[in-house]
């Protein structure tokens, strides 16, 4: 019998972390192993309930678990918040595009991520941290609105160790425990960061946020294709059959969900 | 493809043999209050035809249709609302297995939007199974269009008012009969089981029925001439530059957002996936979705870059003149006016892809 395209496998909750007041990350064991290329998407399924589209947070080399980091905002989503380890849900996929890090080799890293939106790109940077030699090096730079708003802080010390790589905070709104940087994520983009000729640009977060960075990375001297974001889109199958997620001529789930500014310069009303 | 004469009695032995083999839909008349004039002064027939199950209906209730009945094709591959899958069960969903399909009555509108329908549900990532099984066991038995409805507009876009391709059978009423072109295996298989009912098509039948076929063609043509309804090639140029036209918003002052125009829409196959509790399992169920409504592109946290209705509208005539013309090379439009017939705020796409053209070259012209 043909396989069923609608048709999610189960996986079970294993573990789960409270990053913020709105944030938690869950460690998901599929029934069966799952692979994915980083910057693809899955269907998250919470039975009966319905699906969502969620990047995956952790690392593609591991096959056997899955994390998704998850902001509480809408129906599925406080559904899975209010889920326990041990609970059930299904997965689907994986869908999409990944990031293409064949094309980045030998270049300089910009990843630059507002809030919620570096879930995706930690497991850029778990894949990155496995093939480092293949790049010069690897920049991130993180905003979120305030220092209880971000996410993996007790990963980030770590990767700011590590060879090659180097990461600037910075929080919107500061307050007396936070030491670091206060200001939008487009104050710490410095020409000095990277070698803009030869460097890609990452950005991951809300629209009003990867507009304005885009803006400033243009502004640097990023040529559009070597800018890459995140469109986020309703989305239902995850296939391009169902019609919600259209970006100009593109399907946001299966010629994205990671798009070049080169490809997306010329339609309108991107950033709504 | 070979084609055979069937005398106009003889149709009920074809219907019959076709309904050994298959679940067989042919077309009724169904008599409507709604009398939509020609402004142009063509008089034209008002009635409108339904697909109903042969089984069911009355033999002299079935007629052959002289345009396209009120619903699209596609509503034979898929449905409304219907499941898809069930999760988790071990067991293997029960198969029905319900006698294929055959579906009389569709015109050359129905086979070039199908031709969309196969590229969204079978092309791609991968193929949709239930489309795909239904599509290939389905019979399609198509029609010339001897006439045309007020809303007709196919030869707009050069889609012409019968079929060459893209059926099983296809029949062209001709004197005394009709024209049958037997083009598939299954349709020859169906052919020689009852080749006493039918003969070899005579020259003068093939000249006949494409001079009728002309005639019709020159008519709906100076039909169309009044409309005025921009070029297939124009299209994309059109919808892009009047990303800020004023017809947008001003058209949709009468939409009652009741969708009707995307659910009749021949090329239309949006859908939403969602779920349904069924005992200890869960069924995922498959419903049309439509662009025009308020929360089609609704994310979760609320934001939506729909909010607007002319947005809305306007993002229907991208997908349609601009997304399958980059994708597919052809707009997803076959000119079967199903949405101006059923749109009660009188919402008419030959006028705003009209108002698009004028605005676009004779802004241009005066300066």
């Amino acid at each position: 019998m043909k396989k069923n395209i609608y048709q999610p496998i189960p996986a079970s909750i294993e573990n789960i972390i409270q990053e913020t007041g709105t944030i938690k990350t869950f460690t998901l064991k599929p029934a069966a192993d799952f692979s994915f290329a980083t910057g693809q998407f899955i269907e998250l399924t919470i039975p009966g309930l319905g699906e969502g589209p969620f990047t995956p947070s952790s690392d593609p080399n591991v096959k056997e678990r899955i994390d998704v980091t998850v902001m509480n905002v809408g129906c599925i989503t406080s559904k899975l918040h209010m889920l326990k380890a041990g609970d059930t849900v299904g997965i689907r996929g994986p869908y999409g595009k990944g990031y293409p890090l064949e094309t980045f080799k030998g270049k300089d890293i910009l990843i630059v991520g507002g809030g919620v939106g570096l879930a995706p790109l930690r497991s850029l940077l778990y894949a990155l941290f496995a093939t480092i030699d293949n790049y010069n090096k690897v920049v991130l730079c993180y905003g979120a609105r305030t220092s209880n708003d971000m996410v993996y802080k007790y990963l980030i010390p770590d990767w700011a160790k590590k060879d090659k790589i180097k990461v600037l905070n910075t929080v919107d709104i500061g307050d007396p425990s936070w030491q670091g940087h206060v200001g939008l994520v487009t104050t710490i983009l410095d020409p000095q960061l990277v070698d803009i000729k030869n460097a890609v640009a990452i950005v991951c977060g809300p629209p009003i946020m990867m507009k304005f960075v885009n803006l400033k990375l243009l502004d640097l001297g990023f040529a559009p294709k070597d800018i890459y974001l995140s469109m986020e889109k309703s989305m239902s199958c995850g296939l391009g059959k169902c019609g919600h997620c259209r970006v100009g001529k593109f399907y946001a789930c299966k010629d994205g969900p990671v798009f070049t500014y080169e490809e997306l310069k010329d339609i309108h009303d991107i950033w709504d | 493809m070979e084609t055979y004469f069937l005398r106009s009695e003889d149709i009920f032995k074809f219907y019959d043999r076709i309904s050994e083999d298959y679940r067989l839909y042919v077309p009724v008349r169904v008599k409507t209050p709604l009398k939509p004039r020609c402004e142009c002064g063509f008089n034209l027939p008002v009635d409108d035809y339904a697909v109903k199950e042969y089984s069911e209906v009355n033999k002299e209730d079935v007629i052959f249709n002289e345009y396209r009945p009120v619903e699209p094709a596609r509503t034979f591959f898929t449905y409304y609302k219907e499941e898809v899958c069930e999760y988790f069960s071990e067991e293997e969903a029960k198969k029905k297995r319900d006698r294929p399909l055959a579906i009389a009555g569709f015109k050359n509108c129905d086979i070039f939007s199908l031709k969309i329908q196969d590229w969204v549900f079978m092309e791609g990532v991968d193929a949709d199974p239930l489309y795909q099984a239904r599509r290939e066991s389905t019979l399609i038995i198509s029609g010339d269009c001897p006439n045309f409805k007020e809303a007709c507009f196919c030869r707009a876009f050069d889609i012409n008012p019968h079929c060459l391709e893209g059926f099983d059978f296809n029949l062209s009423p001709i004197t005394n009969g009709f024209l049958v072109d037997v083009a598939s295996k299954k349709a020859q298989d169906i052919y020689k089981s009852i080749k006493e009912i039918f003969t070899l098509a005579t020259f003068g039948q093939l000249s006949g029925r494409a001079s009728k076929r002309e005639l019709v063609v020159k008519k709906l043509e100076e039909h169309l001439f009044h409309h005025r309804i921009p070029k297939k090639e124009a299209l994309q140029d059109i919808v892009l530059s009047g990303l800020n036209s004023p017809v947008w918003a001003e058209q949709m002052k009468t939409c009652v957002e009741c969708n009707g125009c995307v659910f009749m829409c021949d090329t239309c196959h949006c859908f939403l996936l969602a779920d349904e509790p069924a005992g200890d399992k869960t069924k995922r169920v498959r419903v049309w979705d439509g662009c025009l409504m308020k929360n089609f592109t609704r994310v979760a946290g609320g934001a939506n870059p729909l909010k607007l209705r002319s947005q809305r509208l306007r993002n229907r005539y991208l997908k349609k003149f601009d997304f399958f013309v980059s994708n597919l090379g052809y707009q997803a439009c076959c000119g079967c006016g199903r949405c101006i017939d059923v749109c009660p705020g009188r919402i008419d796409i030959r006028y705003i892809l009209r108002r698009l053209y004028e605005e676009k070259h004779l802004s241009a012209d005066t300066g």
